[in-house]
């Protein structure tokens, strides 16, 4: 890789133009997969339609912490205004989505938005919402769960199906539990068979240190409840299967629509049955 | 490998030389030193693989923005041997 000045790229990335009498859909993109997971969505969306992606990956006291621990001197307020910043005011949002802790940051920007420039609708895409009893302590977070959204995560990166379960991770610890998503991931052909262990490991530490920077930024942040509708499309294999709302009733002052869409987490932002349901949710009248 | 003996930088370009073209499926011949990594065709996934590799072999750890601000095969030698030269004198 470059240095990082000539590296950095732009924050908003505006995949298609909306043409005269279209919409522009706005979706807020927290990093893990590179800004063209959205190409199939820019596709999939009506011919006048715009779609502008706003990846936090290219604001640097976001994207190094998750290569140096895990700590980013920054907020989700200041986070939401340097997003605003990068929407050229010409850009009227249609909608407005966020993915995954993007959806956090993507109902801290309608907070931070003079109402006259709000976007119609806030979409979640299987979003966690920033609310006591959905924040967890780091140490809450355990190998099995990390481990299994990792595999997720790497069988997107590598678009394989890595075949290990919460339940066959359960009760081993990190290093254990890697060993199990190695070889998975090999069987799968995700990875080559010669993967060494540790460098698997450093992978999933990054990861790791992705999600701690997330967790932390939402630690402290207490948002007010939405000034809008929300709606929310939780993927089939969520990060919390077994929960309907992923906490965002109490949010919800307007009112909280929940889809369900085929795909996992990450696979829910590429799989073409997973764009059939969110298109037609993001370019609704 | 714990590096109480030092690694040269000639060590850690045939090392990094090695790996890439495995990695590539290219001879070692067709990796120059003076490439960028950005420039090779490493995904992010594969490149932080590679350090974890590498961090293995030299038995200490890299901080993963090293390959940022060492962004070619003969830089990150280069640092690899100023590092490894120093731990080894502490050692």
């Amino acid at each position: 890789m470059r240095p990082l000045p000539d590296a950095r790229p732009a924050v908003a990335h505006e995949f298609k133009s909306a043409r005269p009498g279209g919409r522009t859909v706005c979706v807020v993109h927290p990093g893990a997969l590179a800004p063209r997971v959205y190409r199939g969505l820019a596709e999939a969306l009506p011919e006048d339609d715009g779609l502008t992606v706003l990846d936090l990956g290219a604001v640097p006291e976001y994207a190094e912490a998750a290569l140096t621990g895990g700590r980013a001197a920054t907020t989700v307020e200041a986070l939401s205004e340097r997003l605003l910043a990068a929407l050229r005011p010409a850009h009227r949002v249609h909608t407005l989505a966020g993915w995954s802790f993007g959806g956090v940051l993507a109902l801290a920007m309608v907070h931070a938005m003079p109402a006259e420039r709000r976007p119609e609708r806030l979409v979640l895409l299987d979003s966690i919402a920033p609310v006591d009893g959905y924040k967890q302590p780091d140490e809450a977070l355990d190998p099995a769960l990390l481990l299994d959204w990792f595999a997720m995560y790497l069988g997107a990166k590598r678009q394989r199906d890595i075949e290990v379960t919460r339940d066959t991770l359960s009760g081993r610890g990190t290093d254990d539990g890697l060993v199990a998503v190695l070889d998975a991931a090999v069987a799968a052909g995700a990875l080559p068979a010669d993967t060494p262990l540790p460098g698997l490991r450093k992978l999933y530490d990054t990861y790791v240190d992705g999600l701690l920077r997330n967790n932390r930024l939402t630690a402290p942040h207490r948002p007010e409840p939405a000034p809008l509708p929300l709606l929310l499309v939780k993927a089939e294999r969520s990060l919390v299967p077994g929960d309907a709302t992923l906490g965002w009733p109490s949010l919800a002052a307007h009112g909280l629509t929940v889809r369900g869409c085929p795909g996992d987490h990450y696979t829910m932002l590429s799989r073409p049955d997973s764009l059939d349901v969110i298109v037609p949710l993001l370019t609704a009248s | 490998m714990t590096a109480v003996t030092a690694v040269t930088a000639q060590q850690a370009e045939e090392w990094l030389i090695e790996k890439i073209a495995h990695r590539l499926g290219v001879p070692t011949g067709e990796v120059s030193r003076e490439v960028y990594f950005d420039e090779l065709d490493l995904d992010s996934t594969e490149a932080l693989i590679l350090a974890g590799e590498m961090e293995n072999w030299l038995g200490f750890e890299l901080s993963t923005t090293t390959l940022w601000y060492h962004p070619t095969i003969k830089d990150l030698a280069s640092y690899i041997a100023e590092e490894s030269a120093q731990r080894a004198a502490a050692a």
